[in-house]
């Protein structure tokens, strides 16, 4: 099963464009995503800039509407993630525990949506996503 | 320059509703013009919060919460990885995704190992390299 580790660093929603890390905070997270990769549980990570330089767009009316970040209205915001495939979801619960995160982070877990979880119907519309998502990575 | 576009939930979503079949060939097909385009590099769904579970790591020892989780606009219910040259041009591609009134979309950029300056050391940036390279492989 894959799951998702949605990091959620609460103060991120209102961090600058040009938020500064620390570089001891840094190491400890590689030593982690070292650890995640050497048990051949990680698929893929990746942190994300401050919603400050990001947008929104809301297809509210029909029409899309595009709005600059930072979004006043949130109160929490994705800083990162990880994609993992483990066995059950206690398992990546188990992982995300070890993660070596600070007071102010919220670390989710999600599984991901597989093909096998939709309708006959639907999967059938979909032939052919797998093939597309493999060629994309390429 | 690498973007995550991510699909906030809503109420719909956050229920386990399933897309129609019509929404999902609607979505196949903006999900076809995306590699046609060489933009996309990944895209999932994620199971709805009811099924997940959060970690709060203030006070250090993390704290198990299981879901669901509100309010449904600050959720993620999935996202896209995709390739632009710039945040204008994701904008500009994502404002034709076939999305339905009420449902809004958040576009981060992805950062890359230039934008973490003196916090990824040499030995940091390798290591991190070595990561991604082997964690794509498996």
């Amino acid at each position: 099963m894959r799951f998702m580790m949605l990091m959620i660093p609460l103060g991120y929603e209102s961090a600058p464009p040009d938020v500064q890390l620390d570089p001891e905070r840094v190491a400890a997270m590689m030593r982690y995503n070292e650890e995640l990769k050497d048990a051949g549980v990680l698929i893929t990570l990746d942190g994300l800039h401050p919603p400050s330089m990001g947008a929104r767009v809301s297809f509210a009316g029909g029409k899309p509407v595009v709005t600059d970040g930072p979004f006043a209205e949130s109160k929490e915001v994705l800083g990162g993630y990880w994609m993992i495939e483990v066995a059950s979801r206690d398992e990546a619960i188990a992982w995300a525990k070890k993660c070596p995160a600070s007071d102010n982070e919220i670390v989710e877990i999600r599984q991901v949506q597989e093909m096998t979880d939709f309708s006959e119907e639907v999967q059938q519309a979909a032939a052919g996503f797998s093939e597309l998502q493999r060629g994309a990575r390429r | 320059m690498r973007f995550m576009v991510i699909v906030k939930a809503t109420t719909r979503s956050e229920a386990g509703a399933m897309p129609s079949t019509e929404e999902f060939a609607a979505m196949g097909r903006f999900n076809e013009e995306l590699v046609n385009a060489g933009m996309m590099e990944a895209g999932e769904g994620l199971h709805p919060t009811s099924k997940g579970a959060r970690l709060d790591f203030k006070g250090g020892e993390p704290a198990v919460t299981a879901g669901p989780f509100t309010p449904a606009t600050d959720l993620v219910a999935g996202f896209w990885l995709i390739k632009a040259a710039s945040l204008a041009d994701v904008i500009a591609v994502m404002k034709r995704a076939p999305f339905t009134a009420g449902e809004q979309i958040e576009i981060r950029q992805i950062f890359s190992a230039e934008d973490f300056g003196e916090a990824l050391t040499p030995e940091l940036r390798a290591q991190e390299e070595r990561l991604r390279a082997q964690a794509a492989k498996s």
